[in-house]
This record gives structure tokens, C-alpha cells and sequence, in this order.
């Protein structure tokens, strides 16, 4: 049969859970701007009833476990989606970067023109002496706009590899750090703790793990594990596995996972975004710049030496040669001359001849560059530059929106809203005070039975 | 379904894209160009890198027209300083040749041919901006110099070489004749034909065979002078389909690369619009809460 002090007691499991409930919602509300917290929900449970036969009482409320609100299956899509905008990210990042060097007035392509058109001044009046310093003076220029735009390319190479070295690092400290969140969860879970607000940190350093390299997660049987896309071991439980950076005989950083190099085997993040720029985009316009200067100066320099100087002595080389397999020779052309009487603009050995002036500057239109004049090449480069850069600029902004939208559903599950953390606070308020009513009740009723034998 | 409590996000994107479309219109607007980097449009970049090219060559090729014109011009006046001067030695032949003369009239028509000699030396060693024009490609010493020992007084040390000029894509012109070709071609050789008048009209013999001889050589020098005119009328030709191929690329550039002043301004202003629209929607939904009403 109930009594006055079971419904106390009743009262009080009802303050109790209450002010859990508030507790939460405080919680709730402070972690409003915490990056990756999952909102929690309160759990109530009527407790166990009593039951004297016919009659069952019960014995009020219990505060159970609160409940971490959390999509998992989407956590995973918004990982992935992370490191794909990771990679792009760093793609636009380093590609606009080095599509600098082929743009304004001082380019290649500028210096091209200005070559050709001081040797066709120089046709004109081919014993001039200033027109031969001109015609020097726009060949240096050429020479240096090559090297000027190879150099800067190969300088933002070797400061992509230093950014690779700081990202194996800052992967390594994220790991472990999973690798930890992964032990303090497991050891709270043994006991029948909540884990979610861990759960809710891990979940978080994931996603920053997310944007530098491609994490897998695979759930095991009490914790999970972190590997890359290709299988590479990052964290397996309680135990993280540390990426480390070295120097391949290529020159350039590479990554090994236990041992194994796994530089080319990444898939996302923007450690691949910049391993893609630093081993393939930018390599490959070296090359087309490596292609154009050796095609221009083995050409220029086979018709130079064919001609005659001022003093009607045959031509030597007009650049220096291109080192062999091309490799270089954009960082390393320079003019072979100084002297303008060297130039060989004459055919027939005497100095009013521009007949060579002529053959050098008809290769303005002779294929020296995969069949294609100087200029066509120059511009196909122009537009692989460009290309390389919209294109990577496009799958940034797609990907940035499908991020964005897989951020607003996890938001609209997770996140914490202050509107019904408002109300919640009125309801449990409202509760609580009714509880504490019903004690106030109890006591007056109390108090009415202790003086019932003062009459 | 619940909604996502938290929009910053989502209005911070929505305002940094209308920023980034704003900056984007007024860069165009102060630029003027559509395609400021080769990412903005790859396929206008390459068609912009060539179309600047052959702009720049094209304004080479004016400047060379303008240069060769100038020294074609010298040339050809030069020339018809040369076929004046044989005019009047013929005049002066014919003169000589007449039954009445006295001695003392010869020998002062002697010494004006002799003077119309030198003169034409002179003219056959006339320099432009430091080059002879008329010594083949061997432009940087004086062609022709008296010799008392050929038969015609003079001799050429300049060569037969000729320069050509790209003064277009697909075009070059010859710029230059040769003085052996001029003084001494085929059919008449001015300073042999002057030498024998002079000599002739000297002893009073042959005056009328050497005349027909200096006829021959002044119908050479004519002949060959058309050939500066030619080359003027092609270039003069060449500048005008040069300006109007310049006037084509300029049309060019402005269609591949040009930005659409209207439409710029209209997305800037339409930019700043949404902008200040979401900048309004985010003031008012992040100060509102049910905080905001708890009192």
C-alpha cells in the first residue's frame, strides 16, 4: 500500500531526474558552437512498480543513459566527402598558383612575340648594331621568361613537398589521438558509461583526419579502425600506426606506411591533392615548357650556325643547346652570345645579308614543339594551364556543395538547437517545480498527520 | 523533420558567393576583360595568347613597312636623280654630236659629261641610315669607286645578293637591287656607256653609237626603277590589309576576352542585392531563439 513517504521518495526520483534533464540541456546549450558535438537527448524511464496484489504503485522516474543523437551511415558519406574537398581544395590551391607564371605581359608567350619581332626589325637593317644588341637583348628576355616560369615551378614543387612533410605530421598526431579517444571509449563502454561526447570527439578528429588523406573506417568488434581507401593501416583499436616521409631517389617526398610506399595509392584528402600537383601537373607543364624551349633552341641554333656573323664568320650556337631528354631545358636556356656581331643574320657571308635573319625568323611558323609552331604550342600550353585549374575549380565547387548539403542533414539530426533546448528547459523547469510542489504537498500532509493526535 | 538549427554555414556560403560573383563583375569592369587568367576561360586564354601574338606582329610588319618604305623611297628618288642625269649627258651627246661645234664648246660639253659622271658615282654610293643601297648585300662599304683602270672608269665591289622582308604572315617582299644590276645590267652599262661618250665627243667620232649606247644603258636604269615602285605599291597594300587584319583581332579580343559591360554591372549589382539580402536574413535569424522571449 502506498504512503505519504513513498510518494516522497517518488517526488525526489522525479527532482533527480530532472535535474539531469536540465543538466543536459545545459550541456546541450553550452557545446552549441562545439565543432562535431552531437546533440544529447534525455532518457526517462518509469521506474519498476511496486506491485501488492491487487494494487501495482509506482515508484516514480529514473534517469537513464542520454542518447547521443547521431546518423552514423552518414558520418561516413560526410568523411568521404571531406576528403574529396580536401584534395580539390589543395588542387585549386597550388594550380592557381601556378598558373601565375603563364599570364601578364612579362610570359613566355609575350617574349615569343618579342623575340620574333626584333629579328624582323633586324632583317630590315641586319648590320645595325643596335638592332643586333635589340635582337640580343629580346633573346635573353625569352631565354629568361623560360627560366623565370620553370624556376618558380619547380620552387612551388619542393614547397609542396615541405607541405607534404607537415601533412604526414599533423596525420600522425591525429591518429594517435583517435587512437587514444578509441581507448578512453572502450574503457567507458566496459563499464556501461555513456561514450557519446567521446564519441562525439572522435567522430570529429576523423573528420579532420578526413581532409588531409583518405580514412576508411571499418567498426570492429568493440572499437574501430582507420585505414586509408587502399588498405594502409592508420589506427586499429587502441593502437595508431604513424605514416612516415621519405626521400624517394625521384627527389621528392614520398610516403610509407609500415614499410610500404603508398604515395601513389591515395585517393582523396588533400595530402593527394598535393601529391597530384607536385608528382603530375606540375611535372607535366615543365615538360611542355622543357619541350617548347629545347624544340626552339635546337632549331634556332641549327639555322644560326648555318648563317654568317658581321665579320663573315659562320654562327655558332644562338642559345645554349638543351641538355639531353629535354628534361631541364626550360630552367637552363640561356643566350650562347654576347656579342651582336656574332649574330648570324647574313647567308652569303656578307653583312648586308639578312638572308639567315630570314630562316631564323620563318621558324615563328615551323613545327619545333610536337609538330606545332612555338606560338600554337605556347598556346595549348596556356590552355592546359587554365584547364587544369577550371577544371579542379568546378569539382571544388561540387563538391563543396554536396559537403554543404550533407553538413545541413547532418545538422538538422545532430546539431543542437536552441529553440528546443529553450523549451526542454521550460518543461524540465515546469517539472521540477511540480515535484518540488508535490514535496511541499507531502510535508504539509505530514505535518497534518504528526498533529492529528493534538486535538 | 527536424531542420538544421545551425544555417550559418549555409548563409556564410550564400554571402561569400554573391561576394565572390560581385568581385568578379567589378574586376571585369575595371579590366574591361572577361579573361584575366587562364582558368577564367582556357579555350579564350589560348585564343587570346595567339591573337595578342599576331597583333604584336602586326604592328612589327607596320613598323617594318614604314622603315623599308623610307629607304625604298631614297632608292627610287635616287634613281630618278641617276635618270636625269643620263637625260641630260644623252642631251649633251646629241649637242656634242652637231657638225658647228668648235673645239672649245666640246670640251666644255667633255667636262660636263665628266661632272654628270662623278655625280652619278656619287648617286650609285648613296647611303641610307648607314647602308648603300644599291651595293647587293654587301651594304656596309662604298659599291662603286673610280678606277682609271677599267675600261669604264669605275668599278663595282658591291655583290648580286638581295634581301627579302616578312612584311606579313605569308608575305615578303625583295627590298633591295644590286648596283651591278642597275648600273650594269644586261644591255647597258651607264658608267661604260658615259666613259665612251666622253671619249667620243673628246676625238668627235662614234658621238652618235655611243649616244644610242648611253640611250640603251638610261632604257636599263628606267626599266629597273619600276621595280622600286612595285615594291611600294605592295607594301602600301600590305599596310592597308595589315590594318584591317589588326581591326579583325582587335574585333577578335573584344568578342573572346572582352567582358559585357552590361551584363557585368547587372551581376554586380544584382550580386551586392542578394548579398546585402542574406547579410539582412542572417542578422535576424541568428538574433532570433526562443532565449530571446524567455524572461
Amino acid at each position: 500500500m502506498g504512503s505519504l513517504f513513498s510518494s516522497l521518495t517518488i517526488a525526489v526520483s522525479a527532482l533527480q531526474a530532472e535535474q539531469g534533464a536540465l543538466n543536459l540541456t545545459s550541456n546541450n546549450v553550452a557545446n552549441v558552437n562545439t565543432p562535431g558535438y552531437a546533440r544529447q537527448r534525455a532518457v526517462f524511464r518509469e521506474g519498476i512498480p511496486v506491485e501488492l496484489p491487487p494494487l501495482v504503485f509506482g515508484t516514480g522516474v529514473v534517469f537513464g543513459q542520454p542518447q547521443s543523437v547521431r546518423d552514423d551511415i552518414l558520418e561516413l558519406r560526410l568523411h568521404e566527402e571531406t576528403q574529396q574537398q580536401g584534395q580539390f581544395d589543395a588542387e585549386v590551391q597550388q594550380l592557381q598558383q601556378a598558373q601565375t607564371g603563364f599570364q601578364g605581359t612579362n610570359d613566355v608567350g609575350t617574349q615569343l612575340t618579342n623575340f620574333f619581332n626584333s629579328l624582323n626589325k633586324l632583317s630590315a637593317d641586319p648590320s645595325s648594331l643596335p638592332l643586333r644588341q635589340g635582337f640580343l637583348t629580346a633573346a635573353g628576355n625569352l631565354a629568361s621568361s623560360f627560366q623565370t616560369t620553370a624556376r618558380s615551378l619547380e620552387i612551388q614543387r619542393t614547397n609542396i613537398d615541405q607541405s607534404v612533410v607537415q601533412s604526414v605530421s599533423q596525420i600522425n598526431t591525429l591518429t594517435q589521438q583517435i587512437a587514444g579517444q578509441n581507448q578512453q571509449i572502450a574503457a567507458l563502454e566496459n563499464v556501461h558509461e555513456d561514450a557519446g561526447v567521446l564519441i562525439s570527439q572522435r567522430t570529429e578528429s576523423i573528420r579532420q583526419l578526413s581532409q588531409l588523406i583518405d580514412v576508411r573506417v571499418v567498426p570492429n568488434e568493440s572499437s574501430i579502425s582507420l585505414t586509408t581507401a587502399n588498405g594502409a593501416l592508420l589506427v586499429a583499436s587502441s593502437q595508431s600506426f604513424a605514416l612516415s616521409a621519405q626521400v624517394s631517389p625521384s627527389g621528392v617526398q614520398h610516403i610509407f606506411s609500415q614499410g610500404n610506399d603508398i604515395t601513389g595509392k591515395l585517393s582523396g584528402g588533400s595530402l593527394n591533392g598535393l601529391i597530384t600537383v607536385r608528382d603530375q601537373s606540375i611535372p607535366g607543364l615543365l615538360n611542355q615548357l622543357d619541350t617548347l624551349a629545347a624544340g626552339l633552341s635546337t632549331t634556332l641554333n641549327g639555322i644560326h650556325r648555318a648563317g654568317f656573323d658581321l665579320n663573315g664568320v659562320a654562327g655558332g650556337d644562338l642559345f645554349t643547346p638543351p641538355p639531353v631528354g629535354v628534361t631541364g631545358a626550360a630552367s637552363s636556356i640561356s643566350v650562347a652570345i654576347t656579342d651582336p656581331s656574332l649574330i648570324a643574320a647574313s647567308s652569303d657571308g656578307s653583312p648586308g645579308s639578312n638572308g639567315n635573319a630570314a630562316a631564323l625568323y620563318n621558324v615563328r611558323g615551323q613545327a619545333v614543339a610536337n609538330g606545332q609552331n612555338p606560338f600554337d604550342y605556347y598556346a595549348s600550353v596556356v590552355f592546359n594551364v587554365g584547364n587544369g585549374v577550371a577544371t579542379a575549380q568546378t569539382e571544388s565547387q561540387a563538391s563543396g556543395q554536396i559537403l554543404q548539403q550533407l553538413t545541413d542533414q547532418r545538422n538538422s539530426i545532430s546539431a543542437v538547437s536552441l529553440d528546443e533546448e529553450g523549451a526542454n528547459l521550460l518543461r524540465y523547469q515546469n517539472a521540477y517545480q511540480a515535484a518540488a510542489k508535490v514535496i511541499t504537498t507531502i510535508n504539509d500532509l505530514t505535518q497534518a498527520a504528526v498533529n492529528l493526535g493534538t486535538y | 523533420m527536424r531542420v538544421n538549427p545551425n544555417p550559418i554555414a549555409d548563409i556564410l556560403a550564400s554571402i561569400a558567393l554573391d561576394q565572390q560573383i560581385q568581385e568578379t563583375a567589378l574586376a571585369q569592369l575595371a579590366s574591361g576583360r572577361r579573361v584575366n587568367l587562364p582558368s577564367d576561360d582556357p579555350a579564350a586564354a589560348a585564343t587570346l595568347s595567339l591573337n595578342h601574338a599576331q597583333a604584336a606582329q602586326d604592328d612589327q610588319f607596320l613598323q617594318v613597312i614604314s622603315g623599308v618604305s623610307a629607304r625604298l623611297q631614297v632608292a627610287d628618288s635616287t634613281i630618278g636623280s641617276v635618270v636625269s642625269s643620263l637625260d641630260r649627258a644623252i642631251s649633251l651627246g646629241i649637242e656634242g654630236g652637231g657638225a658647228t661645234l668648235s673645239n672649245a664648246n666640246r670640251s666644255a660639253i667633255v667636262t660636263e659629261l665628266q661632272g654628270l659622271q662623278q655625280q652619278i658615282l656619287g648617286l650609285a654610293n648613296t647611303s641610307f641610315q648607314g647602308s648603300y643601297l644599291f651595293a647587293g648585300t654587301a651594304s656596309t662599304t662604298a659599291p662603286f669607286s673610280a678606277n682609271p683602270a677599267s675600261p669604264s672608269g669605275v668599278s663595282y665591289g658591291g655583290n648580286t645578293g638581295t634581301n627579302t622582308l616578312s612584311v606579313g604572315q605569308s608575305f615578303s617582299v625583295t627590298v633591295n637591287l644590286p648596283g651591278s644590276q642597275l648600273f650594269s645590267g644586261t644591255g647597258g652599262d651607264v658608267f661604260q656607256s658615259l666613259q665612251d661618250l666622253t671619249v667620243a665627243v673628246q676625238n668627235n667620232t662614234g658621238i652618235d653609237t655611243a649616244v644610242l649606247g648611253l640611250r640603251k644603258a638610261f632604257d636599263v636604269v628606267t626599266t629597273q626603277r619600276v621595280f622600286y615602285g612595285n615594291v611600294l605599291q605592295q607594301l602600301d597594300a600590305q599596310q592597308t590589309s595589315i590594318n584591317s587584319e589588326k581591326l579583325q583581332l582587335s574585333k577578335q579580343e573584344n568578342a573572346v576576352g572582352g567582358a559585357d559591360p552590361a551584363a557585368a554591372a547587372s551581376a554586380a549589382v544584382s550580386a551586392a542585392t542578394a548579398r546585402t539580402a542574406a547579410l539582412q536574413a542572417a542578422t535576424s535569424l541568428l538574433n532570433t531563439s526562443l532565449f530571446n522571449f524567455l524572461k
